[in-house]
């Protein structure tokens, strides 16, 4: 495996490119960052089972080609049926910002314009890379009290199917003092895809506020998703977040949970399929700084075909964290001879009066179960599917937003007969 | 044989300049590592030539290595240069001559610990002929194995007595390239054990490092190898519950254990290093590393150790379980006080059909000390039905110290089934009452409760060592609570 | 002595809320006390000052257990001078099994009072007295800490190492709760073979059944923290037919 490396002097000329606005010292910043380490390599712990070799290849295709302008370009992509308070964010540019958010207190702004001043988090090479490539991003400023039933999506696609794309996705949620809302991250399949998408999402819930946050990737086989997700907990708040991975040909997903105040509750839950020739990498982290808290994590995975799914869950309990109960579990069936699963589930603790525990599995479905169906008059095949089904949906017990339901439950069949018929494509 | 002596000379011309002027045979070397030195050590122990070539190899490529950094353990960096590769046997005049011109108060820890009297003049280091009955019993000893036909011996002796089997089976675990102090040990180890066992042979003892009668020091750099041959099976009990003290504080040791076909190697640890003052200064690097090849089908290696002391502990004693039906086992107790820091665990990597090894590790924090478990299970595509199941439990006491888990499971065979659970928690209040409101000082209570939290361990090894190893929790963890 | 347990004015609080606010209660050899009571009156908390528990902090009274000084003795001893409490929700003590916690216990107490201790095969000799008079499966020793028993069995395990180790006063916290019938006459039949002219036993509970199979000489109701009467065991008949409001009302009119 050589070493390949972005190509510096591109990019610098590619940030350059950039209109001048108030991110502009954001992105000079940012890029100097960057520079110094560059993309993450197999030697970082946190990146030792991911390659991240054709991203830097399409990374630096897309900087030679210089035609790197980015503009908001949709296409028109089919979607499951739900509804939602759609923004669509084409090539990392956000279209039209549906007019009823205003009315609901939730204030929806570019980054690139005045009064929306941000922090924006570079403390990873991918976030400092989004950074300094950023055309563009949002900031949504959600007001006291406010309880939206309906969730807000973000429709993320970029026109990558006929040239390679980079999109940069940044977007900084702000949820007030004891509201209550839901967040859609979406990734459509296109037909064909040579792009890649970068986002980072910022979240921050204010004492009491509540977020329900479904991420639901849906890619195409070709397609380089790269996401990062970081969340502040302040006082009796809480996080429910599920994680759909449906698709992608390199997707790496790193959610960063940080408790910073007590009586906080996070439950982060993922289901991961896996096929083809998918790498789908999912790492978490929650640092339980005071107590008492909760997390509740639970991960799973069906991995076929040469696929490889990794999984890396981490819980750190800071000195002084008393009456923490974290608890993480990974379980991961494998379809095929050439899958593999990479899971390490963490714990690192500091402070003696908490509940810990994980756990990890990683086989094949019981065999008494399947002779049992079979038994009731199911063949292997139908039993297989009966009881894979089971184990992918029984994650879908933990969906934070029930609205959704039925139109997830649609796509997860799709996906999941097909993944299990064995697709190579 | 000439390029030998004059190895020798020179190095003695050497000394000279240094003003050592001693018998050759019984002195230490001064501090310093380089090719002079393996080959100095090398010729005082007569050893073939084969063997120093070997050394050589192995001392020419840890140059071209790098100290490995773990996240998690924290040590001023070592000068290898400091330290002396080479020390003679202590002579009998600097010896105590009897218990009464031992420290009190290791006497008072060796009967807190439960060590039978005749064992603590031995442990005290008293001059060995006033040490009455340890020349019979090896003796007998040593004729019981004779008539099983196992060989059981210093490295040292096997080099010169069985070098065919050295030859064989020598790094054949753990390749003398394979990671940074063992590629040191390979250098310059000074002594360990050899077992070979013939085929079909139960060993009829437990083979023990008490009966490895040496006069010298505790090795810094032990070299081990235990051979099973078919069928047979052997087990091998290394360390004791008495604080160990050692003026070189790295103790690099490499450990290979081989199981052919049908055979079965049970190795003990009972381990309680010098862990240093309260503040950790001089205490003992433990940095070993330990590997079984279950190099035939149906072979078993069980690892079991019970290790507290040391300032640091960087240790995995791994199985590769080649053959089918295979069976590797590691059951492990690590007490970390103070201001200690473990960073332990094993790895299993299945490579055989039906391939099966069961982890069961308990860590115990106190004081200000870390404690990690880092594991590693690696099912390869070739390991068709393989099982893992492994258990990790950690238990706190008290506030300042960490207890971590770093489990790793890579799975590359559908059929394989992996299964690994962890908890951390600390002893409950309610359990604590309930004891003491049984009668049972908060002491006892914690001892109880704690051995009850390592049983599933303990249970593994010979009794003896048991008993040894539950009187060692006691002590290590005096003083821990409140 | 005659008066085993002796209570006066006694005020105990826990995290800051008081729930003892002034009890009274004196308990003689050879008496069996039932403490009644709604949830909350603080019943456990009596239970678990008695037997000394950390967490709780005393503000004021006396407590005299065979004329000395019992607050100020630490829970080890006043259970090796002879004070045993069955608790209402008995820990698991994993790995720990039930003959080893009990001998240390048994040869804890017997060193206490100046005696030997008793070494395995005593112990184990005494174990199979006890238990056959007591009607339990001998595998009960060999089993851990209540690791994996029901409600039931955990209750019968309390009473295995009450009779194991013979107290003098003896405090039953909600020994009957969560079990169902059958549970409870063994219970209290354990219980009934421990009575005699020497021992007190105090049962704490919340529902009168108990009392159908182990006659108490004394009942008394707990309210708030304090006993607001006391009688025989008519009283506990009453309390079934007309629950605790009455008593209170009673209290306060």
């Amino acid at each position: 495996m050589s070493d390949i490396a972005i190509q510096h002097e591109l990019l610098r000329a590619a940030v350059d490119r950039l209109p001048a606005d108030r991110l502009s010292s954001v992105r000079q910043a940012a890029l100097s960052q960057f520079s110094a380490c560059g993309f993450p390599t197999a030697r970082h712990e946190d990146w030792r089972y991911t390659n991240l070799a054709p991203a830097i290849e399409r990374s630096n295709a897309w900087l030679r080609e210089a035609a790197t302008v980015q503009e908001y370009r949709q296409v028109e992509l089919p979607t499951p049926a739900i509804d939602a308070y759609w923004i669509p964010i084409a090539n990392g540019i956000a279209g039209d910002i549906p007019p009823e958010l205003g009315e609901l207190d939730i204030t929806v702004r570019r980054l690139s314009d005045a009064g929306a001043d941000s922090t924006l988090d570079t403390s990873e090479a991918m976030s400092s890379f989004n950074a300094a490539l950023l055309r563009d991003g949002l900031k949504l400023t959600v007001g006291r009290d406010v309880r939206v039933e309906k969730p807000i999506g973000f429709l993320i696609t970029d026109d990558s199917d006929t040239q390679i794309r980079l999109s940069q996705v940044r977007i900084i949620i702000e949820v007030g003092q004891h509201s209550h809302i839901r967040l859609i991250e979406n990734y459509p399949r296109a037909e064909s895809s040579n792009g890649f998408t970068n986002a980072v999402m910022q979240l921050e819930l204010a004492p009491q506020a509540r977020a329900d946050y479904l991420r639901l990737q849906d890619c195409h086989s070709q397609h380089i998703q790269i996401g990062r997700l970081v969340a502040r907990l302040e006082r009796d708040t809480a996080l429910h977040y599920l994680s759909l991975d449906f698709g992608g040909g390199l997707v790496r997903s790193d959610v960063e949970v940080d408790i910073a105040g007590v009586g906080a509750e996070v439950s982060l839950h993922g289901l991961i399929l896996a096929a083809g020739r998918a790498h789908i990498d999912s790492h978490t982290r929650v640092d339980h700084r005071v107590g008492p808290a909760t997390s509740t994590e639970e991960f799973r995975s069906i991995v076929n075909d040469r696929a490889r799914f990794v999984f890396n869950g981490k819980a750190v309990v800071h000195a002084g964290a008393d009456g923490t109960d974290a608890h993480q579990a990974n379980h991961n069936l494998l379809l095929s001879g050439q899958a593999e699963v990479d899971t390490k589930p963490e714990l690192e603790i500091y402070a003696d009066d908490v509940k810990c525990s994980h756990g990890a599995t990683v086989g094949q479905l019981d065999e008494l179960a399947l002779f049992y169906l079979r038994s009731r008059g199911l063949d292997r095949e139908q039993a297989t599917r009966m009881l894979t089904g089971a184990f992918a949906a029984s994650i879908l017990s933990s969906l934070p937003i029930e609205s959704v339901r039925d139109a997830l439950e649609d796509l997860l069949l799709k996906r999941l007969e097909k993944l299990t018929a064995g697709d190579l494509s | 044989m000439s390029t030998k002596s004059n190895d020798i000379e020179s190095l003695v011309n050497r000394r000279y300049e240094h003003g050592f002027v001693t018998d050759i045979a019984s002195d230490s070397l001064p501090p310093g590592l380089d090719e002079d030195v393996v080959r100095a050590i090398s010729a005082r122990k007569n050893e073939p030539e084969f063997m120093l070539e070997w050394r050589l190899r192995a001392y020419r490529h840890w140059l071209t290595m790098r100290e490995p950094n773990w996240a998690h353990v924290h040590y001023k960096p070592i000068d290898y240069q400091e330290i002396s590769y080479f020390s003679a046997p202590i002579s009998d005049a600097d010896r105590p001559k009897s218990l009464d011109e031992v420290d009190p108060k290791l006497l008072e820890t060796y009967d807190k610990l439960g060590i039978p009297l005749h064992e603590r003049a031995r442990l005290a280091g008293v001059a060995v002929d006033a040490v009455f009955d340890s020349v019979s019993v090896a003796t007998t000893f040593k004729e019981k194995l004779k008539d099983a036909g196992v060989i059981f011996c210093p490295f040292s002796e096997a080099v010169t007595d069985h070098p065919e089997l050295v030859k064989k089976y020598l790094s054949s675990v753990v390749p003398y390239r394979d990671n940074f102090f063992a590629t040191l040990n390979s250098a310059v180890f000074s002594d360990g054990s050899f077992v070979y066992v013939p085929k079909g042979v139960r060993c009829p003892m437990e083979l023990s490092t008490y009966f490895r009668i040496n006069a010298a020091n505790t090795g810094q750099f032990e070299r081990t190898l235990i051979i099973a041959d078919e069928g047979s099976y052997v087990s091998y009990l290394e360390g004791c519950t008495a604080p160990m003290r050692d003026e070189n504080q790295l103790h690099a040791a490499v450990v290979e254990l081989v199981a052919l076909k049908n055979a079965e190697i049970k190795y003990s640890t009972v381990q309680n290093w010098y862990p240093g003052d309260e503040n950790g200064k001089g205490g003992i690097f433990n940095f070993v590393t330990k590997r079984g090849d279950c190099r035939g089908d149906n072979s078993k290696i069980s690892w079991t150790q019970v290790e507290t002391g040391s300032a640091i502990t960087w240790k995995y004693p791994s199985c590769v379980l080649r053959g089918n039906n295979s069976v590797g086992e590691f059951y492990s107790v690590a007490v970390a006080n103070n201001m200690q820091q473990a960073d332990t665990g094993t790895k299993m990597i299945h490579i055989g059909r039906n391939s099966k090894s069961t982890i069961v590790s308990k860590g115990i924090s106190a004081g200000r000390a870390q404690n990690a478990y880092r594991g590693l299970v690696r099912m390869m595509p070739q390991a068709q039905g393989a099982r893992n199941h492994t258990q990790c439990d950690s238990l706190l006491i008290g506030k300042e110290c960490g207890a971590h888990t770093f489990p790793y499971m890579e799975v590359r065979n559908p059929s394989a089934k992996v299964e690994h659970e962890a908890t951390t928690s600390k002893i409950s209040a309610n359990q604590l009452f309930y004891c003491r409101q049984r009668g049972l000082s908060e002491e006892d209570a914690v001892n109880m409760i704690v051995n009850g939290f390592c049983k599933e361990v303990f249970k593994e090894l010979p009794m003896e060592f048991a008993v040894e190893a539950q009187n060692l929790l006691n002590v290590t963890l005096e003083g821990a609570v409140g | 002595m005659k008066e085993m347990l002796e209570i006066k004015d006694l005020k105990a609080r826990i995290d800051g809320t008081e729930i003892l606010t002034g009890l009274s209660l004196t308990v003689n050899a050879g008496e069996v006390h039932a403490i009644m009571g709604p949830n909350g009156s603080g019943k456990s908390t009596l239970a678990q000052v008695i037997a000394g528990h950390e967490d709780y902090e005393v503000t004021g009274g006396t407590v005299k257990f065979l004329g000395t000084d019992l607050l100020e003795l630490a829970p080890e001893v006043r259970a090796r001078e002879g004070i045993f409490l069955g608790f209402q929700y008995p820990v698991e003590i994993p790995g720990v099994n039930n003959a080893y916690l009990l001998k240390a216990a048994v040869n804890a107490k017997r060193l206490h009072q100046g005696q030997s201790e008793v070494d395995a095969f005593e112990f184990l000799k005494l174990a199979r007295e006890k238990m056959k008079v007591l009607g339990m499966d001998p595998a009960f020793l060999n089993r851990g800490v209540n690791e994996g028993f029901s409600g039931g069995e955990k209750k019968r395990n309390e009473i295995l190492q009450m009779a194991m180790l013979e107290p003098r006063l003896a405090i039953l916290d909600e020994t009957d709760s969560g079990l169902d019938i059958d549970a409870m006459k063994a219970v209290a039949n354990g219980i009934n073979a421990l009575r005699d002219g020497d021992r007190a036993i105090v049962l704490v509970t919340h529902y009168q059944r108990l009392l159908d199979y182990i006659e108490p000489d004394f009942v008394h109701v707990l309210s708030n923290g304090t006993i607001i009467r006391s009688g025989d065991k008519s009283l506990a008949l009453q309390l079934e037919e007309r629950g605790y409001d009455w008593v209170r009302e009673a209290a306060n009119g």
